[in-house]
């Protein structure tokens, strides 16, 4: 058993786990690329649907937890070797590890290391000397970062749940179980920040539910109920009355179209006719967005078959009548498709990008300027075992530690 | 005239037995003969598949397989540098594996197998005559023969410093395959990986929007759409694609130059230390010799995959309109035969918006209208070259068999009806479906040449 679980450990904190795993998701993107070209999509889908994918995702998350224990775990080993606490000889913690024969004093050895800039601590049987500042900070940020950004994946690809509706001014919110609050007011407005073009603005008021007053922008978004309001489209909901010597009685339906921006145009048949209506917004005059201003006028196109029977526009509460046909429009409201997102995998993922910047920030500086250099020494009967370890400036802390091993060995044989 | 397109797919092979012959210094008489079999069998194997599926399927296993090594490659070198970075490190040492006897044979034969199918498809289709196909094999028997043996006597004048590591001549007999391959249109696997990238991008940019939550560019300034705008160019698909090209060489490069130096902690005499530290690093530099080189032929199959020399029909678009009905008609037979088997481009324009589409008979002889647009691509149209339709933008060839279809660089498929006299087209449908397709891979209105 226990043999089981320390494979099962070995494995699951492999540095080769993360790179196999992405290598597998690799070849099934490759393999899905074959058969469509919506390929991301695609593995999206397939994975969401398959336990073995999905286990193999979460296995990155694991691995960096178990990685986060694991060099935890070392680095405390480690630190305590340095701080001459450790009472085993520290194997397998440095990067290279000699046994020399040994002098009966470290004092100076320990006189050399610190006119090479190093910081030093001597027990009678230990001496150990450090310089720079570890990156072991920097890495487990760097692995918890991994973690959330893995884990929110994971989180996002397995729960998230969406659903398109229509926000319209004057109309409850839509909501899965309905009772939401009354969409008091839908604005559009330009906006003065450096990303955004645009402000949306959608104010709801308190519902008898018990939800709060609640005023929804573009970015970040906000919650409701749970779900995360995520304005997509904007459209117009304008009630459409039409009437034609040949129907009766008159069409009317509240109808969602999608005109915006102005040029745009959408396509309404009348149900059990063969009348069509081609539906665009007038671009006013004056390149003001009818949708901001709220000053909407249609044009339109009326179709019988492929025949084309009148164009011309009418504005909201107008109409239009001709030859026995009456096109009018009563009311036109802001309406704004809006997706209602359960997915808290995305909080993650932001957490993850903020964690790789702090990594980062952390690990140049200290990479390029301050690397971490370790070495101990540790007495054991006649010999001194001798222990190295660096991150960064290789080269120059390999001669430093070859010349305190020459020192200790030179000093052995001139006092026999 | 065939003979000399042949010269840089011979080429290739004979730099391959070089490589191996130099990797495998005690196996030299069985590289040389087992790659003159493999090429003799690749050739023969690869011809026999051109002639029972000629057309786009045997293209497509070939490029396969050709895609399928680079795609080891991949593996080799994460794999490499992985075992770089650690002194006790270890994942696959793999050296067992290099050192069975029947190591070094394998690896000559498959890769003189491929290196033959490439070099086969430069060559014209032989149409059932069995003689024919006997004296192409035997033909294929004796020059490799020959070019073989010219590799073993060329490696022994090779300076004996410059070793071959197993990264580096995987990494040196991959680039000298796809050297070969990028020569040939069908089998070139560099744009159709750009391309990949490309919509990669293109998809992941529209997730990552919709995943995080992030407004559409309906709400994003002008100037900020632009730059993100910039990540569906085909700009992005040809970096991305050059990373993808050359990271697993570049990997294999670092994984050398950075291993870890051997332990001289043991060494008491400061001058011996230094000695065997300038002595492995010589050795290390003498090893960086075969991946720089493969650096550079990576970098001139990446050149004539984008530099193809391919002459296309392009045809200047006829202005067409629509009737009192929207409707575009275009005429079977008049000025132009629709059913001559070229493409013909028209451009439609109605109400300050215009859409730019062609007309083409299938091999099925299927009339198709098609934007000359696809749902990737900036809209920089399409031109036709034998059997294919050419996309300007990404350089990806699509088999006339396909067009019609939807999907990937294929041309946006239109409805349309054929009757009697000609095709009737919707100038509506035309026009929305041109906007939408030119307004998702632009991230503008409009554009287009």
């Amino acid at each position: 058993m226990k043999r089981l679980l320390n494979a099962i450990w070995t494995v699951l904190s492999s540095r080769t786990l993360p790179p196999l795993v992405c290598g597998v998701f690799l070849l099934t993107y490759i393999g899905i690329a074959f058969g469509t070209d919506d390929t991301l999509i695609a593995l999206m889908a397939f994975t969401r649907t398959s336990s073995v994918l999905v286990v193999l995702l979460a296995l990155i998350p694991l691995n960096s937890l178990c990685r986060m224990l694991l060099e935890t775990y070392r680095h405390h080993k480690r630190r305590r070797a340095v701080n001459c606490k450790e009472v085993e000889t520290p194997y397998g913690l440095f990067d290279e590890s000699v046994t020399v024969p040994a002098l009966p004093t470290f004092a100076e050895l320990e006189e050399r290391l610190n006119s090479e800039g190093y910081r030093c601590r001597r027990t009678e049987r230990t001496l150990a000397a450090w310089r720079g500042i570890s990156l072991f900070p920097a890495r487990m940020i760097f692995l918890a970062a991994v973690f959330c950004l893995f884990a929110g994946i994971l989180i996002s690809l397995t729960t998230r749940s969406s659903r398109r509706m229509n926000v319209i001014e004057g109309e409850p919110l839509p909501t899965a179980k309905g009772g939401g609050g009354l969409v008091e007011r839908i604005s559009l407005m330009k906006s003065s920040g450096a990303i955004l073009d645009k402000d949306l603005i959608v104010e709801v008021a308190q519902s008898d539910a018990g939800d709060g007053r609640k005023i929804f922008g573009l970015y970040p978004p906000s919650l409701y109920r749970g779900y995360f309001v995520y304005p997509r489209y904007l459209w117009i909901a304008s009630v459409i009355r039409f009437s034609a010597p040949d129907i009766q009685p008159a069409y009317e339906k509240q109808s969602a179209l999608n005109i915006h921006p102005p040029g745009k145009e959408d396509r309404l048949e009348i149900p059990g006719s063969p009348y069509q209506i081609f539906i665009s917004l007038v671009k006013p005059d004056d390149g003001s967005d009818p949708y901001m201003t709220g000053r909407i006028t249609f044009l339109f196109k009326i179709l019988k078959g492929k025949n084309l029977l009148f164009t011309g526009s009418v504005p909201t509460g107008g109409e239009f009548v001709q030859d026995g046909y009456r096109l009018a429009i009563p009311d036109s409201r802001r309406m704004v498709k809006t997706d209602f997102i359960q997915d808290y995998g995305v909080l993650l993922i932001w957490t993850a990008a903020i964690l790789f910047i702090c990594s980062g920030c952390v690990w140049l500086p200290v990479a390029v300027f301050l690397p971490r250099r370790e070495m101990v020494f540790v007495r054991e009967h006649d010999v001194i075992n001798a222990f190295s370890r660096t991150e960064g400036r290789r080269r120059i802390h390999a001669g430093v530690f070859h010349e305190a091993l020459d020192l200790l060995e030179a000093r052995q044989s001139t006092n026999p | 005239m065939v003979a000399l397109k042949l010269i840089p797919h011979l080429l290739a092979w004979v730099g391959i037995v070089l490589v191996l012959l130099r990797g495998f210094p005690r196996s030299r008489s069985v590289i040389t003969a087992v790659g003159v079999a493999g090429f003799a069998l690749g050739v023969a194997g690869a011809s026999i598949l051109l002639r029972s599926y000629p057309g786009e399927i045997s293209f497509g296993i070939i490029r396969g397989v050709v895609a399928g090594v680079f795609l080891l490659l991949w593996g080799v070198a994460v794999a490499t540098i992985y075992r770089s970075t650690a002194r006790e490190f270890q994942i696959f040492s793999g050296e067992k594996l290099v050192n069975a006897p029947g190591y070094a044979g394998s690896v000559a034969f498959l890769t003189s197998l491929i290196a033959g199918a490439v070099c086969v498809c430069r060559l014209p289709v032989i149409d059932g005559a069995t003689l024919e196909f006997i004296l192409l094999v035997l033909a294929s028997v004796a020059l490799s023969y020959a070019l073989a043996y010219g590799a073993k006597a060329v490696e022994k004048f090779l300076p004996s410093a410059v070793t071959v590591s197993q990264p580096a001549l995987i990494v040196a007999v991959v680039a000298l395959l796809l050297f070969s391959s990028s020569s040939l249109i069908r089998l070139d696997i560099f744009s159709p990986l750009s391309m990949k990238v490309m919509k990669f991008a293109h998809d992941f940019v529209h997730q990552f929007f919709e995943s995080m939550l992030i407004p559409d560019h309906l709400f994003i300034r002008t100037y900020l759409w632009g730059y993100i705008g910039l990540l569906f160019g085909k700009e992005v698909g040809f970096w991305g694609g050059l990373i993808i090209w050359f990271t697993p060489v570049v990997l294999i490069l670092l994984a050398i130059r950075f291993e870890i130096m051997p332990s001289v902690a043991h060494i008491r005499q400061g001058a011996q230390r230094r000695k065997v530290l300038a002595a492995a690093i010589r050795e290390r530099r003498y090893r960086l010799v075969i991946p720089l080189l493969a650096l550079l032929i990576f970098a001139a199959a990446a050149y004539r995959s984008s530099f193809p020399s391919v002459e296309y029909w392009d045809p200047k678009p006829l202005p067409v309109l629509a009737n009192e009905a929207g409707e575009i008609f275009i005429p079977r037979k008049g000025e132009i035969d629709l059913e001559d088997g070229k493409l013909h481009k028209y451009l439609f324009k109605q109400g300050g918006k215009e859409a730019r589409f062609f007309v083409l008979l299938t091999p099925a002889g299927q009339l198709t209208v098609d934007l000359d647009a696809c749902a990737i691509c900036k809209p920089d149209g399409y031109g036709q070259a034998e059997g294919t339709v050419y996309c300007y933008y990404c350089k990806t060839l699509i088999p006339l068999e396909t067009v019609g279809k939807p999907g990937g660089c294929n041309p946006v498929p239109i409805p349309f009806t054929v009757k009697e006299d000609g095709v009737h087209i919707d100038g509506m449908t035309m026009i929305n479906i041109w906007n939408t397709t030119v307004q998702a891979t632009t991230g503008t209105k409009g554009g287009g040449k």
